[in-house]
């Protein structure tokens, strides 16, 4: 008996503890999660906010002004980065959509090498690849131009696309599409009508990332847009060194579109195994 | 004509093989033009060959250089110390956070929900975050005043722009903990109850069913992870530069100083410190998939 | 090493749900005795296994091994092994490694693991598979070896949750088979979960069948056929003839015909049950006329349909038989095969 007293467990007795244990840890991930925002947040509407006071001693919104300001470069920053995210997104998604078919539903002789190469942009920095990339795009025109940066962004958001569309697509059953066939449907409409909307919610979580990936982008813009391509997180990063509360202003600026975005494709999002394998980048 | 004819029309029709190839293409031609072309480039200027200045050499004088420069080998050994520390601590945290959140309904959605939340902040907006909150006047440096522990600024420990690269390291920890977090708790999710309520009537305590159970479980995820992470905070440019020290700098920034010098000829020694650091993430990779082979198995 | 396994008024009741999954179940399971606990889904048969298992907690009543407690023990400690429906085999170790993992727990020597293992794999006619992968093997085996990883342990009892639901018919009776020898064999408290009344039948010593989280009736599988204690338990085990009416002395008043009752009825009775098999044809005690309203050929025996006094009474009859429709057709009901049983469940 003696021995079973040992190895009690005394599991009812262990709740309301259990509980206060359960909410700490909850309480400290919550707030390690948050906490690295509350200074952003409160710089951005700060005058003067000098050490030691843990609140600013006097509050204004000169620096929103300053963003929301027509004649400030914010906002012609914003709609650039907003354009070029989304043409990546775009064009990204739909290639990555026909390569990531390929790459999981037909098998192929070089299929091992196909996928290296579509892994390999995933690993090699984007530093280096623009880098390489920039004395060709000179040379081309494409430097200090939107399509330029558009194009080098495409170089990590496509594989990326194409692996989520891929083990989206090896776990279809080609049979519906089949079965679309005989019963009167072109390859075209049967794709359209049967396979898209099946993969789709896939293809919008890849795109969506996409966009996050070219929206967050700062060395590839800056090198191949020579600085003339002027997108939210260049500006940011000048103010950074220079004026802190508008800094934090555009910080908060610059994380609403994706908060807007993982809000409205949270819906995608859940649900079977996370296809993010680019985000490390983001 | 039968009824067949009526399907698909009369077309000729692709080969299987010809299909494939026209799927692939569009991504095919952005990567090798694109990437495989930026990396040659990339690869020929480390060897001295810029035509933009008319230099048509081939030869290894960039590396020679670059392994003369006495900054080279201190943003080696940063890069690779930040990179290792980050990967180690975001995974652990990830393991603990998820093992964590899984255990309640709630716990799970509510966890995946911010863990999500926080991989839409760009790194950028994470590093700003992080010089208001971790600097000698930051944010925490004021609570710890308020509470009386550090009367002034130089109390509280230089963590930003330091040796040690501690702020860049908790930066990429913020922001890598979620990423890892993510994959962990799907894989946690996708049964692994039943495996362990298994192996406690056969006798396995907690240890042990982590060991056996979870871990093999989890391992292919967060393998694949840590290699994305690790590739990520060796090679970035924007957390470093803003978060560190001119000098170290890690290897990135220093390429990219060197590539901007008004030098034109520091050129190449930029070209060969990208050709390094993309060497040793290719090499990482292909041991992590060697590793991955041969101790994962559960992947379908 | 088997114990004997006592349940006592063992309850689970889920948060924001009213009516109990298991309501005051008390059973006692003798050592050595294989017991089925019978019944359809979500009757709270597997939660009782779990519970005695450990791997979930009761909210009331007590769980004893050998008249101790075991409710505060954790399930690692229990020493119940458990098989589940699927084989949960570890995929990232080999069949020798996963048969060994609990003797692994408990750091037996290696040696004497391997040894083990080997009989043990041995006893489920499995001999020499210690080194494949569980993706290599079948279905059937992989649930053999999941058998054996639970047995190699000696547990005092071994639990399994309906572990041959998911292999196909010619499988399942090679399961039954080597479960029950191997059951004679080691001797080990066994207690089973399944829903196909057939192989409880077959495989138990004793069945406690569960309705609805309440335990209906605890006996030997002949008595659920011959003296079922309710309609629902009747009905469970495929009894369909079910005529109602009241009890009058030794007799049971119905529509149909005053019946003789040879078993003594409860007063409360009012639902006389015969099993189809057991209806007669032909003049004698408790005969009645009928007309038929169909029958229906199943290879091996015909299904008959008669009306009589606005009762529908079913009956089986050879192959070779024939019972045209709208013909009149003499039945009698056995007295010693006629049960009466109370329309409602007994409560508890």
């Amino acid at each position: 008996m003696s021995a079973d007293s040992l190895a009690l467990v005394a599991r009812k007795a262990d709740r309301p503890r259990r509980r206060l244990r359960d909410g700490l840890g909850f309480g400290t991930l919550m707030l390690a999660l948050a906490l690295p925002l509350v200074p952003v947040a409160v710089w951005s509407i700060s005058a003067t906010w000098f050490f030691p006071d843990v609140v600013p001693t006097r509050f204004s919104t000169r620096s929103w002004e300053y963003v929301l300001s027509p004649d400030a470069k914010v906002i012609p920053a914003f709609l650039t980065s907003l354009t070029i995210a989304l043409a990546v997104s775009v064009i990204a998604g739909l290639i990555g959509l026909s390569a990531g078919r390929a790459l999981g539903l037909h098998s192929f002789r070089g299929k091992r090498i196909v996928y290296f190469l579509v892994l390999a942009p995933e690993i090699v920095p984007p530093l280096t690849v623009a880098m390489g990339n920039q004395v060709a795009f000179i040379k081309l025109g494409l430097a200090d131009t939107i399509l330029g940066v558009i194009l080098v962004q495409l170089v990590p958001t496509i594989p990326y696309v194409t692996l989520v569309m891929s083990a989206v697509y090896s776990n279809y059953d080609l049979n519906y599409e089949d079965q679309a066939r005989v019963l009167g449907a072109s390859p075209l409409r049967a794709f359209f009508h049967v396979t898209l909307p099946a993969v789709f919610p896939g293809l919008v979580v890849a795109a969506l990332f996409a966009f996050l990936i070219a929206w967050s982008e700062y060395i590839m813009t800056l090198l191949i847009g020579g600085g003339v391509v002027k997108t939210l997180p260049l500006l940011l990063f000048s103010f950074a060194t220079s004026d802190l509360s508008i800094a934090s202003a555009l910080c908060l600026l610059c994380i609403l579109p994706a908060i807007v975005i993982l809000v409205l494709s949270s819906r995608y999002l859940s649900g079977g195994r996370a296809n993010i394998g680019g985000f490390g980048r983001l | 004509m039968d009824a067949l004819s009526s399907l698909g029309g009369n077309r000729p029709r692709l080969s299987p093989r010809a299909r494939t190839w026209l799927l692939l293409s569009p991504a095919l031609a952005v990567i090798v033009v694109l990437f495989l072309g930026g990396v040659f480039f990339g690869i020929i200027q480390s060897l001295n060959y810029l035509p933009l200045i008319g230099q048509y050499d081939l030869n290894l004088d960039a590396y020679a250089q670059m392994l003369a420069d006495p900054a080279f080998g201190p943003s080696l050994i940063l890069s690779v110390w930040i990179a290792f520390a980050a990967t180690f601590l975001s995974a652990v945290l990830a393991i603990a956070a998820s093992l964590f959140l899984r255990q309640t309904s709630v716990g799970r959605r509510l966890g995946t929900y911010l863990f999500q939340l926080n991989l839409a902040i760009p790194h950028i907006v994470g590093a700003v975050a992080m010089l208001l909150l971790l600097s000698q006047s930051g944010l925490i440096s004021r609570l710890t005043h308020a509470v009386g522990l550090t009367p002034d600024t130089s109390s509280f420990p230089a963590i930003v722009n330091d040796r040690w690269g501690v702020a860049i390291i908790a930066e990429y920890v913020w922001k890598e903990v979620p990423f890892i977090g993510v994959v962990v708790l799907a894989a946690l999710a996708g049964g692994t109850r039943d495996y362990e309520d298994l192996a406690r009537t056969l006798g396995a305590g907690w240890r042990q069913r982590f060991r056996h159970v979870i871990l093999p479980f989890i391992a292919p995820g967060v393998l694949s992870t840590s290699i994305i992470v690790f590739a990520f905070s060796f090679a970035a440019y924007e957390v470093p530069f803003l978060l560190g020290q001119p000098y170290p700098a890690t290897l990135s920034v220093l390429a990219y100083l060197s590539y901007t010098n008004v030098d034109l000829n520091a050129r190449s020694e930029a070209q060969a410190i990208n050709v390094v650091i993309a060497l040793i993430v290719i090499v990482l990779t292909v041991v992590y998939l060697r590793l991955s082979n041969r101790y994962v198995r559960t992947e379908r | 090493m088997s114990v004997q396994v006592n349940l006592a008024e063992l309850s689970k009741v889920y948060p924001k749900t009213e009516t109990p999954s298991v309501d005051r179940v008390s059973l006692s399971i003798e050592a050595g005795s294989l017991f089925a606990l019978l019944g359809p889904s979500g009757c709270g048969k597997t939660t009782t296994l779990k519970m005695i298992a450990g791997l979930l907690d009761p909210t009331a009543g007590e769980i004893t091994f050998d008249g101790r407690s075991v409710v505060r023990i954790p399930p690692e400690r229990r020493n119940a092994a458990m098989v589940f429906q699927k084989p949960l085999l570890f995929p990232h170790m080999t069949i020798g490694e996963n048969v060994a993992f609990g003797l692994r727990m408990k750091h037996v020597e290696r040696g004497v693991i391997r040894e083990r293992v080997g009989k043990m794999l041995d006893l489920v006619r499995l001999p020499g598979v210690e080194n494949r992968r569980p993706g290599e093997l079948s279905g059937g085996q992989e649930q053999r070896v999941s058998l054996a990883r639970a047995l190699v342990t000696s547990p005092a009892v071994l639990l399994l949750d309906e572990p041959l639901s998911q292999l196909d018919a010619n499988l399942r009776i090679e399961m039954r088979d080597l479960i029950r020898q191997i059951q004679a064999e080691l001797g080990v408290t066994t207690i089973f979960v399944t829903h196909d009344q057939e192989e409880a039948v077959m495989l138990a010593d004793r069945i406690a069948l569960m309705l609805d989280g309440r335990l209906m009736q605890v006996d030997t599988p002949a008595s659920f056929y011959e003296r079922p204690s309710s309609i629902a338990v009747a009905r469970f085990f495929g009894a369909r003839n079910f005529i109602p009416g009241r009890v009058s002395g030794s007799r049971f008043q119905s529509s149909v015909a005053e019946f003789e009752v040879a078993h003594p009825a409860p007063p409360d009775g009012t639902i006389l049950t015969i099993r189809q098999e057991a209806i007669a044809l032909g003049p004698g005690p408790n005969a009645f006329t009928a007309t038929v309203r169909r029958s229906m050929y199943l290879g091996t025996m015909l299904r008959v349909w008669v009306d009589t006094g606005g009762v529908e009474v079913e009956f089986t009859a050879a192959p070779g038989d024939q019972f045209p429709e709208g013909s009149e057709v003499t039945l009698r009901f056995p007295p010693e095969h006629v049960w009466v049983v109370p329309a409602a469940e007994p409560d508890a």
